[in-house]
């Protein structure tokens, strides 16, 4: 299978003391991958990592053989991303956001932005400011800006911050078949456990800085009944934290 | 290439969707009819001639540029860093195919563009002021050294931009870094007239270099050691902002 994102020895820690540490993984074509862990446990410090947002204190992120420190430009070249929360420019309209976006990829016109809006269920507010939008709806645009370039590997993370229940599902069904119609490699993180099982077909448990493990969700719920209990059992295991599920 | 310019027509469209940067433009067009205004009650009130036509635009250029046009540009290098910064809308393009290099160039390379678009409407718009209020003759080499004075003046302000930019790239908040310029650029002034030996080093006083460009025989020798100067605050205040900017975590 073709390796799409490898991260090797990455460390990341702020001057409080927390952050990443020592995190080695390899993300492969059509992947779902699921960074799950609790708040604060270093899942925004290793995307900003992979996004360039900030530099690593040691260790690699290379995305199709592109390392994202050294060759920037090459390795961002097939990647969307919604870090956080969706970003925008207040004073430029929605269609006006995105065409701002679509300069930097040649393969973009005008049609595909509105082909994005759409998919997201924002075409009608393609000419209004996204200063009136509202937490859903700036997510939404923040997912059309991530999938406009039609790129080969999304990282999103938390992305369901905001959204409804049909966000939500709406959210999971497209990152379902632009996994399946494009063999589009996601990269999500996520404290929410359920939707982690609903979605995503790999799944890597975060806690402290550290990667615990690496799983199949097949093979995770062959062994457990819950992705929680997967969860705390890993934790527990890896000495962590008290059991919780007793 | 495509990248960089790509960047600098988002820059700049920014600019032009924000107001701010045309609002700036509007005032400073502002100083030409307050300016004729003064000229024209000077002449009527009290029989004064006051200024012929292309000394109307070296007066006009006289006042912007020790006045409202570092205060602007001070403000539309704020906007586009440290506006960027608490806002949180860097992010935006930092996660696109562009490096943060070509990124800081195309700020800059807009922040060029609306001074340079300020001066050129500045020019045109006080030399018609001129010739149509205060008519009298003038030959077209006059015209052409006011023109070369207007672009000349661009380079003073790019540098005072950079430096603001550096500025926008260490301290934290857009307001520190507008009143740091401001007070920087008063203490520059003030240092300048206390020290006329060394002022020729204070970029404050570079903003005058136009004046060099209107002597019917140009000093070359003074040009060229001002020219230095100047490109040796833009390399070295440029490679400043970069530095900190390339090092920023967002």
């Amino acid at each position: 299978m073709e390796k799409v994102i490898e991260i090797t020895n990455l460390t990341k820690v702020y001057p409080n003391g927390r952050g990443i540490r020592d995190i080695n993984l390899d993300i492969y074509r059509g992947d779902i991958f699921g960074f799950l862990g609790p708040n604060g446990a270093g899942k925004t410090t290793a995307m900003k990592v992979m996004t360039g947002l900030i530099r690593p204190g040691s260790g690699d992120v290379k995305i199709f053989g592109y390392s994202i420190t050294a060759e920037y430009e090459q390795a961002m070249a097939e990647v969307g991303t919604i870090i956080e929360i969706a970003e925008y420019y207040p004073y430029l309209s929605a269609f006006d956001n995105l065409k701002q976006l679509a300069r930097y990829y040649a393969k973009v016109d005008y049609k595909r932005i509105d082909e994005v809006l759409e998919l997201t269920g924002m075409l009608k507010y393609k000419q209004e400011k996204p200063r009136k939008f509202s937490l859903g709806m700036k997510q939404r645009l923040g997912l059309a800006a991530a999938i406009l370039s039609r790129p080969k590997v999304i990282i999103l993370d938390e992305p369901l911050n905001g959204l409804d229940v049909e966000g939500m599902i709406d959210m999971r069904n497209l990152i379902k078949q632009l996994a399946e119609q494009d063999k589009t490699t996601f990269f999500i993180s996520s404290h929410l456990i359920h939707d982690v099982e609903l979605t995503c077909n790999r799944i890597g448990v975060v806690y402290d800085g550290r990667l615990l493990n690496v799983d199949s969700t097949q093979n995770i719920l062959c062994n457990y009944a819950t992705l929680e209990n997967y969860f705390v059992s890993e934790v527990e295991r890896n000495g962590r934290v008290p059991s919780c599920s007793r | 290439m495509a990248v960089f310019q790509a960047a600098l027509v988002n820059e700049i469209e920014k600019l032009y969707k924000k107001k701010k940067a045309l609002v700036a433009v509007i005032l400073t067009l502002a100083i030409i009819v307050i300016g004729q205004l003064v000229i024209v009650g000077v002449r009527s009130g009290f029989g004064v001639r006051g200024v012929g036509s292309v000394e109307f635009s070296m007066l006009v250029l006289s006042v912007v540029i020790n006045t409202i046009l570092p205060l602007f540009t001070a403000l539309i290098v704020i906007d586009s860093f440290s506006g960027e910064f608490a806002a949180n809308s860097m992010r935006i393009t930092l996660t696109r195919p562009v490096s943060r290099f070509k990124l800081f160039s195309a700020k800059l390379t807009a922040v060029a563009v609306f001074i340079l678009t300020a001066l050129m409407l500045l020019l045109i718009f006080s030399l018609l002021a001129g010739f149509l209020f205060n008519a009298n003759s003038a030959s077209l080499g006059d015209v052409a050294r006011i023109v070369v004075a207007y672009l000349m003046s661009l380079l003073p302000l790019f540098v005072l931009a950079l430096g603001i930019a550096l500025a926008a790239n260490i301290l934290r908040s857009g307001i520190s870094v507008f009143f740091l310029a401001v007070l920087g650029f008063i203490v520059f002034q003030g240092l300048g007239m206390f020290f006329t030996r060394y002022s020729g080093l204070l970029i404050t006083t570079e903003l005058s270099w136009y004046n060099l460009w209107l002597a019917s025989t140009l000093p070359l020798g003074k040009i060229i050691r001002e020219f230095l100067i100047m490109v040796g605050y833009a390399i070295i205040l440029f490679t400043a902002g970069f530095y900190l900017f390339d090092k920023k975590e967002f």
